[in-house]
């Protein structure tokens, strides 16, 4: 299947040079291997394989209905939550197949983080959104608390915007802010994958730079996975690509050679807005 | 990063976790199973109960109990027909005036009534669903009543009741109390219930639907009547069952004002009893056994004719919800 | 153009009756109020919070029925409630479109609309027939059988607006499903909730006929759960029924006291349901 072709970046179109951070070779966090994706008996993912790299940034493209966002959503098997949804195939995190079913799910989930493509700021105050996910795992005391918050909350870039209004309700906040809280929600459990599914697909350009940086920023620390629907978003902060079609993965290379010297002709086809 | 300090992040610490919360789980998961089970248990015990306490008089007397008419506690001899007579007989007036004047409304509401009264309006209407049936008996009985008495009842009586058939309806003294004016304040009472589902039935038809017909040139009651109503026919019929359930069970607004009298009249001004009204007024007074068990017997067969149409109704209403909702 | 004529005759015809069935209605109703507020303001003074009911041919108040009708209801809500609330939880969050959930939308629905004397019958039956006497707590259970299926309706209504998003969004942070719900679609749904229970309280508390042959009546104070406790509507049934002044002019008034209180909270309930619709 096309999936296998091109699960390995080509040394030879070696454009890791031009960024000395990722000369040295990247650890794969998260191995996918031959994974099928079912909604009742429609296939919607043909047998995937690909690697996803530690503190890299990879990016799922392709057109509506390609299943790049069905493949995130396998990821942390959040698809479960679907009585007609199931998953074939081995998705390896450190060595361990998440797929089975003997994993707790939750417990995943805690170690894989994810946003969603709208903001999703739960009905309470803006701490409380943070100290939702750490509460599910930890007994803290107040202080220890207020100061994973805070910590969360820096990290995503939105302390000071929000620092004097903690006990205000999370939906007081505009879209980007909301959306870079529910980031700061899922880094206060400490992941060490974070899925983003075109999370900012609904914000207005600047908030989306500002997503976009944060993105770039939270990269030294986690495996992050992007899905978008944006070419120049994924140019801009991927360092890896795959490129999906109507449920395979077409191509799979660093973002610098695919952008520049695509090997398919969909992908070609694609990133140059001849189709999708 | 801060170094490691979650329990979860050891194998015990994560595996202790996992038990602990899928017994939370498993036990939230089976509370709410249990009280979901828990209305299926209490229908099955009220009619268990229903049937268990009517047994005795259904064995004394029979499948006589729904044929006979007889009803004398002295002499222990009961039957259900007078009740049950009573009760279709002031439920069917009760529709026969609720329906077309709930209709009428619903019409003025969806169709004529201008924006800024429809929010008002809309929400007196729920408001006065909401009324207490009590507080329409207690009207019945010291207004409608000696108003009928003195106004509509001797009025039928000189002008319908003159005539030959019908004449028999229209026929004796005008009491202010009995069948027909509990048919009427019972249809008082469901007029607002009636209402509001047909409102909210006649909103489901797409806009787009009612404008193109406009487009057409059809006048608003053409709309109405070809396009709004055969869209939500099954709509507005379960509404009306919705309505008939409530009327046929109704206790109060009815037991003030129709008399409790166990005999079938052929006059609509006589008094008579529904099932309802002869369990209000004689349950806690009847003596014996076979007393007490004609009355629950009563109440078993008030629950089956609601049941059926309440279950009627509410396959109807389904029906629609799905197709609106598709 | 005689077809035309004929059309719009019609539907002048057409829309003056429904014109006119609206007044009728809004006129008849708006009759039964005031009858209610005329009658019943002469009726409502101090005494009829302050005194009891009194023997018949003279003075008193209501304030044994008052109380006895907080009891009942309030007893009724405290357990009903519950019960409403989780098998609802079931229906929206669990069952869904299972062949249990179908099966009980079904019969709650019926029970939603069985006439509330049959439960009067069934809780006689089954309590105080094996009791031997009339009490409090069997008018608070034939209350409380009114309530379930009002809070399941409207829990459920409620639980379904959540938002899936929301729901996937808690449990992608790896929060175990019984949390999701409790501390995520509850939280959404509260005020549909609280509302719902709103309703369910101002539906009982003018209920009757659950109340004749359960808590019965009691003409004197009693906080006896396990004797009968005089309550509002029966006080006012056998009041309004009977030939004396002072009675009927007691049931008038206790009859505005009900009608100002359902009034009043199907109002706070619609202003509470508003509330929550503009906040999403």
């Amino acid at each position: 299947m096309h999936g296998y072709i091109d699960t390995k970046p080509r040394p030879a179109s070696n454009g890791t040079k031009a960024n000395g951070a990722l000369a040295a070779a990247p650890k794969v966090k998260i191995e996918i291997k031959d994974l099928r994706f079912y909604y009742k008996d429609f296939e919607a993912l043909k047998g995937i394989s690909l690697p996803l790299y530690d503190k890299r940034v990879t990016a799922f493209i392709g057109p509506s209905g390609c299943g790049k966002s069905t493949l995130l959503r396998v990821l942390n098997r959040i698809y479960e939550l679907y009585p007609d949804q199931r998953a074939t195939g081995e998705v390896l995190v450190d060595g361990r197949n998440i797929l089975d079913p003997r994993e707790d799910v939750n417990l995943l989930r805690a170690r894989i983080g994810m946003v969603f493509q709208k903001p999703t700021p739960f009905p309470m105050s803006i701490y409380d959104n943070i100290a939702f996910g750490i509460r599910l795992y930890e007994r803290l005391s107040r202080p220890e608390l207020d100061e994973r918050v805070e910590s969360a909350l820096r990290r995503a870039a939105l302390w000071n915007e929000v620092k004097d209004k903690l006990r205000q309700s999370g939906l007081s906040l505009s879209g980007g802010q909301q959306q870079r809280l529910c980031i700061a929600r899922a880094i206060a459990l400490k992941p060490e994958v974070l899925l983003l599914d075109e999370p900012a697909s609904a914000l207005d350009p600047i908030s989306t730079a500002k997503i976009e940086e944060l993105i770039n920023e939270l990269k030294s620390d986690y495996c992050i996975v992007i899905v978008t629907h944006n070419m120049q978003q994924a140019a801009r902060t991927a360092d890896y690509t795959a490129f999906m079609y109507l449920g395979e993965l077409i191509e799979f290379n660093e973002t610098t050679v695919m952008f520049t010297h695509p090997n398919k002709k969909q992908t070609e086809d694609y990133i140059t807005g001849r189709f999708g | 990063m801060q170094p490691v300090t979650r329990t979860i992040d050891t194998p015990q610490g994560a595996a202790k976790w996992t038990r602990r919360q899928g017994a939370l789980d498993a036990l939230f998961r089976g509370t709410t199973t249990f009280f979901a089970l828990f209305v299926l248990f209490l229908l099955g015990a009220v009619i268990l109960a229903l049937v268990v306490g009517a047994l005795p008089a259904l064995r004394h007397f029979g499948f006589g109990f729904l044929t006979s008419d007889a009803w004398n506690p002295v002499t222990e001899e009961f039957g259900a027909l007078a009740p049950i007579y009573g009760t279709l007989v002031t439920s069917a007036i009760a529709m026969a005036v609720g329906v077309p004047i709930a209709f009428g409304i619903a019409v003025f509401l969806t169709e004529l009534c201008p924006p800024w009264l429809k929010r008002p309006f809309g929400i007196a209407i729920e408001l006065l669903a909401g009324v207490p049936s009590i507080i329409y008996g207690i009207w019945g009985l010291f207004v409608f009543a000696p108003f009928l008495q003195s106004t509509l009842q001797p009025f039928l009586v000189d002008t319908l009741g003159e005539l030959p058939v019908i004449g028999a309806l229209f026929a004796g003294p005008p009491l202010g109390i009995g069948v027909l004016t509990a048919g009427l304040i019972l249809g008082i009472m469901v007029l607002p219930f009636i209402t509001a589902i047909i409102r909210d039935v006649f909103e489901t038809v797409p806009a787009i639907l009612r404008e193109s017909a406009y487009g057409l040139g059809a006048t608003t009651w053409e709309v109405v009547w070809k396009i709004v109503l055969p869209y939500t026919k099954l709509g507005v019929i379960g509404g009306i069952m919705l309505g008939l359930g409530r009327a046929l069970g109704e206790t109060m607004a009815v037991t003030f004002v129709i008399g409790n009298a166990h005999r079938i009249s052929a006059s609509l001004l006589a008094p008579g009893t529904t099932i309802s009204a002869a369990l209000a007024n004689e349950f806690t007074e009847a003596v014996g056994d076979l007393y007490v068990s004609s009355l629950i017997a009563l109440g078993l067969v008030l629950f089956a004719i609601t049941f059926i149409v309440l279950a009627i109704s509410k396959l109807l209403l389904t029906r629609l919800q799905k197709r609106a909702g598709s | 153009m005689q077809l035309y004529a004929r059309r719009r005759f019609i539907n002048a015809a057409a829309m003056t009756i429904s014109m006119l069935a609206a007044a009728l209605g809004i006129i008849w109703l708006a009759a039964i109020l005031w009858t209610l507020v005329s009658h019943g303001i002469t009726a409502i003074d101090l005494r009829l919070f302050t005194q009891m009911t009194p023997p018949p041919g003279s003075d008193g108040g209501l304030l044994n029925a008052i109380f006895g009708s907080v009891v009942m209801t309030g007893i009724a809500t405290l357990v009903a409630a519950p019960i409403g609330v989780l098998a609802g939880t079931y229906l929206a969050e669990y069952g869904r479109n299972g062949r249990l959930a179908e099966v009980v939308r079904f019969i709650n629905d019926i029970l939603l609309s069985a006439p509330s004397i049959i439960i009067g019958l069934f809780v006689y039956e089954v309590m105080v027939v094996p009791m031997r006497h009339f009490s409090a707590w069997a008018g608070a259970m034939a209350l409380a059988i009114i309530v379930v299926p009002i809070v399941l309706r409207t829990t459920e209504d409620m639980l379904t607006l959540v938002p899936g998003s929301l729901r996937e969004a808690a449990a992608a942070l790896g929060t175990p499903k019984w949390r999701v719900v409790t501390m995520v679609s509850y939280r959404a749904a509260m005020q549909g909730m609280v509302t719902g229970v709103m309703l369910a309280i101002a539906r009982i508390s003018g209920e009757t006929a659950p109340l004749l042959f359960t808590a019965l009546n009691n003409q004197f104070w009693s906080t006896d759960l396990n004797a009968p406790m005089a309550n509002l509507p029966v006080v006012i049934f056998h009041f309004a029924l009977s030939p004396y002044e002072d009675w009927q002019r007691l049931a008038l008034g206790g009859a505005l006291i009900i009608t100002v209180f359902v009034l009043a909270l199907n109002i706070a309930a619609r202003v509470l349901a508003n509330l929550s619709t503009l906040k999403q």
